[in-house]
């Protein structure tokens, strides 16, 4: 058991007991492999650091656990573009509500030029 | 003719540490990512105990290992500063990075398993002081 302390990270659970560990591979869906191609390329091009993703990341706090992987390397992302000045939430918002429109996508998304392939 | 090795590669026992003379791990030619850590504290078998100590921010020791103690077990090199990276900075000065054993009876208080278990994991200078 390690020390409790009040700026205990909840990344670090080192010696606490875990729950069951999901052995299904669920591979990725449409939207984690955009977001992870962006988060690569954000990499890359050095806009992002991979200590500065982890840090983001910690700061989600509770709902660090709450989140699944490539959710919480998106939500950090998200707020490292925002802290370097590179989008405003203004923007992102109003980004998000026209791709919404634009694909009119399901929850379980899957890539809408694939569904057409498969269509046709 | 193989290098004069640096001082700091030798353990405490005067020995030289194998696996750290000579070649160091290079891959397919490329060169090591060792880098060398003139101006470091502490060298090859010398005992140090991680700080006890829990300040807020992106910190890269684990909570489960600060207060314990053990033996550096190589000199990793000197890196830029992962704790200053996270915010943002140029992480300069850089840190030297050791990796460090501990003995897992000396990590947790109630270890059940064989005497002789170890953990090592890679600490920064800074966390780390005499034992």
């Amino acid at each position: 058991m390690s020390e409790k302390h009040p700026h205990r990270l909840p990344s670090d659970i080192g010696g606490e007991a875990g729950g069951a560990v999901d052995t299904v591979d669920h591979g990725m869906k449409f939207w984690e492999r955009q977001a992870n191609a962006l988060r690569s390329v954000l990499s890359r091009k050095k806009i992002v650091r991979t200590d500065e993703l982890r840090r983001a990341a910690e700061e989600l706090g509770e709902r660090y656990a709450q989140l699944a992987y490539f959710e919480i390397t998106t939500s950090a992302l998200r707020t490292l573009m925002l802290e370097k000045g590179y989008m405003t939430e203004q923007e992102l918002d109003a980004k998000m509500k026209e791709v919404r429109a634009r694909f009119d996508v399901p929850d379980e998304m899957e890539s809408p030029v694939k569904k057409q392939a498969i269509a046709k | 003719m193989s290098p004069t090795p640096d001082p700091g590669l030798r353990r405490s026992d005067g020995a030289l540490d194998s696996r750290l003379s000579g070649n160091h791990g290079t891959l397919a030619g490329q060169p090591s990512s060792y880098t060398p850590a003139p101006g470091r504290r502490f060298n090859v078998g010398d005992r140090v105990r991680v700080k006890r100590s829990f300040p807020p921010g992106h910190r890269r020791t684990p909570s489960y290992v600060r207060g314990k103690a053990g033996e550096i077990e190589r000199v990793c090199g000197a890196f830029p500063n992962p704790e200053e990276l996270a915010y943002g900075f140029d992480g300069e000065p850089k840190k030297v990075l050791y990796r460090v054993r501990f003995a897992q009876k000396d990590v947790w208080p109630s270890y059940g398993g064989p005497e002789q278990d170890i953990i090592e994991m890679e600490i920064y200078e800074h966390w780390l002081e005499p034992a």
